[in-house]
């Protein structure tokens, strides 16, 4: 669906479904340079068992028009400011990597309406190379593989696929290639305010950790795992892409949780 | 430009799509002869059905052992995904239809295969579908070509059997201007010798039962998605950017953006059609898909060679290769073929039509019979069968003519190939006496 957010237009992904603000909302939050398509293969199935789903691009990324935001801050509120202008009102809260910092600065001001946030490959801060941030100005495209290359696990680099005859490298790569990947990472970088954002949390919570991250290695996730006395699962196999790389554990991670709190 | 991997063409070659399966361990890729597959629960079912999840149905749509080769051949080319089909043939077939429906227009090269001419010709116009054959590397002649209601831009890297190679810089910059995909047959390069997205095409579509099998046990064919191609940009392709009823009203551009071409030919043509790869044709594939980076040099070696051998022939009329520089497309070729513009040369010999009858039939070592690409050097006489459904003015548009020898260069010892073309020359010069 399409959305007016901040006058400008905003894509949201509803999973195949027509968006129903009545039900709970699972909302998904994409990390650096990705968009809505990285989580395809969770978003339908959650839209096809009783749940609405809500995956944006953020402003600037791939179908979303607009300037992209430079902070995490700034994609927060324009998070809040899109859940706001579709009437959500129950809230389940999924990021990835950065798109999990995003989550958590949104959190804050969602106040009652978030029931559950989940962590999908992420930290509580992730600092990112200042070469990997230079090379992704002159082209997003080497930036980005720079990123595929040390971001997926080794099935994938061999080319296996969860999805027959797709190749997730090159399919993430097209998507990162077309986005405003440096901004991204500059804002990832930048976030500082985790730490005030996490001690105002009050919902359950939920960490997912793959095996084979070397981007947000899994002793990072789980001192923010141990930090929210988060319900916490790892992924074997897997390096930092998980939704793409292990989409149908990463889906039973993510749906066994909420279902746990859903009513 | 498309990246797959970051392993070497030869790693993937051998590995990419398959890991040593957790229950036996096996090195080979299994053949998974099965038609469907259990279902974990009814929910799994339904999802898989209404594609919330990957994974295998029934055999006509995926296959583990057809998968691998897809994605070994997605690797290769550097596209986001890729479906096998029962053969090249059909792979074109799909490619168009998944892009266009009645009413539409192709514009192809006017030098390529004559079942491909005649598919586009006469099978798709019985369908609405209609198409303007086009000398591709003109780009006056392809821009007036192109009109409202066309869809996609067609040629083969390396026209078959004129050999003229496609500039596909030049058509892919025309066709992109225009909201079009470029649609490349990349049968006579493979991968290992040119890579179409790194210069500019969208699809790309092979006969693998050529040089990517190259032992001529199997017939298959292929269709890899390059994934750039901005289909929500123009809106000119509504069966990927409009609501397919048949799940939900999904539209593929939103859903799976980079890979929604293949997601619809797998949801609709795979489905539908069924023109699917057995799991045993696509075993055998992947065998000669192993070796492929090894065969192509020695393919371009020997064509080399023996190009420059029958050049110093004086009952052969004259010779044509895209590596020489009487070939009008020799700088495409330079620029786009740098280890060399495949294995297929053409030639013609004295005596004409029956001079080339002769010659072929005084052959041993090589085989007279409709097929190219295998590890074995074969010769054909397009006027005669291949292109034989053709006008002799059709003829002269793909590039063919009466006397044209066509030979795909295999992998022997070059001097026992040309040892075999000796006997065919000697018979030339019996039935000038």
């Amino acid at each position: 669906m399409i959305l007016t957010v901040n006058n400008e237009k905003a894509f949201v992904a509803t999973g195949g479904q027509v968006f129903d603000n009545s039900k709970p909302t699972v909302v998904f939050v994409h990390g650096s340079g990705l968009d809505h398509r990285f989580w395809t293969l969770q978003t339908r199935w959650f839209a096809f068992h009783g749940y609405s789903v809500f995956a944006p691009d953020l402003p600037g990324h791939s179908l979303s028009a607009g300037v992209p935001l430079d902070s995490i801050e700034a994609m927060g509120k324009w998070l809040v400011a899109a859940l706001d202008s579709a009437g959500v009102d129950s809230i389940h809260l999924i990021g990835h990597s950065s798109g999990f910092l995003i989550a958590l600065e949104a959190a804050s001001r969602l106040d009652s309406r978030l029931k559950t946030l989940t962590a999908v490959a992420s930290a509580e801060s992730i600092p990112v190379n200042e070469d990997l941030i230079v090379i992704a100005e002159s082209s997003a495209s080497a930036g980005a593989d720079l990123m595929l290359k040390w971001g997926f696990g080794s099935k994938t680099q061999l080319g296996v696929s969860a999805v027959p005859g797709m190749q997730p490298i090159a399919i993430s790569r097209q998507i990162m290639s077309d986005n405003p990947l440096a901004i991204d990472l500059r804002a990832c970088r930048d976030y500082a305010a985790s730490n005030a954002m996490l001690n105002k949390l009050n919902c359950p919570t939920n960490v997912i950790l793959a095996s084979e991250d070397k981007m947000t290695p899994c002793k990072f996730g789980l001192e923010l795992a141990t930090r929210l006395g988060a319900n916490v699962s790892q992924i074997d196999d897997s390096g930092h892409f998980l939704p793409i790389e292990s989409p149908k554990k990463t889906l039973d991670a993510i749906k066994s949780f909420i279902g746990k709190h859903t009513d | 430009m498309g990246k797959s991997s970051f392993l070497g063409e030869e790693t993937i070659a051998l590995h990419s799509g398959y890991q040593p399966d957790p229950s036996y361990g096996s090195r080979a890729v299994p053949i998974y002869q099965t038609t469907s597959y259990v279902f974990e629960s009814v929910d799994e079912g339904a999802s898989l059905f209404n594609i919330e999840k990957g994974g295998h149905i029934y055999s006509r749509i995926t296959n583990p052992t057809v998968a691998v080769l897809e994605q070994r051949i997605a690797a290769l080319e550097g596209g986001t995904g890729a479906v096998c089909t029962a053969s090249g043939m059909s792979a074109l077939f799909v490619a168009f239809i998944t892009l266009c429906s009645a009413g539409d227009h192709i514009v192809s090269a006017a030098q390529i295969y004559g079942s491909t001419a005649t598919l586009l010709r006469y099978t798709l116009k019985r369908f609405d579908i209609g198409c303007t054959f086009v000398a591709i590397n003109d780009p006056d002649a392809l821009k007036e070509a192109i009109q409202e209601n066309t869809k996609l831009v067609f040629c083969e890297s390396i026209g078959n059997p004129g050999l003229e190679v496609s500039d596909l810089p030049a058509i892919s910059n025309i066709a992109h201007e225009r909201g079009l995909p470029v649609v490349v047959d990349a049968t006579f390069a493979t991968p290992s010798l040119c890579r179409p997205f790194e210069h500019g095409a969208d699809i790309i579509v092979h006969s693998i039962t050529k040089w990517m099998g190259g032992h001529g046990v199997a017939i298959g064919g292929v269709i890899v998605d390059g994934g750039a191609f901005d289909w929500g940009k123009y809106g000119k392709h509504p069966t990927l950017t409009e609501p397919y009823e048949p799940f939900h009203g999904i539209s593929f551009w939103e859903e799976y953006g980079p890979s929604a071409l293949v997601m619809r030919i797998r949801s609709e043509s795979m489905r539908d059609l069924g023109p699917s790869m057995s799991p045993h044709t696509a075993f055998l594939l992947l065998q000669g898909i192993e070796t492929l980076s090894l065969r192509m040099q020695q393919h371009v070696e020997n064509a080399k060679q023996l190009t420059r051998w029958l050049l110093e022939q004086g009952l052969v009329t004259w010779v044509n290769h895209p590596d020489l520089p009487d070939n009008p497309t020799h700088r495409v070729a330079e620029r786009l073929f740098p280890k060399g513009a495949g294995s297929i040369l053409c030639f013609g010999v004295k005596g004409g039509r029956d001079g080339g009858g002769a010659f072929m039939d005084a052959l041993v070592l090589s085989s007279n019979l409709a097929n190219v690409g295998d590890s074995r050097t074969l010769v054909l006489h397009p006027a005669s069968t291949t292109h034989s459904r053709l006008s002799d003015e059709e003829m002269k548009a793909t590039g063919t003519s009466p006397d044209l020898i066509r030979v795909s260069v295999g992998i022997e010892n070059i001097a026992d190939i040309i040892k075999d073309f000796k006997g065919g020359l000697k018979a030339v010069e019996r039935l000038l006496k």
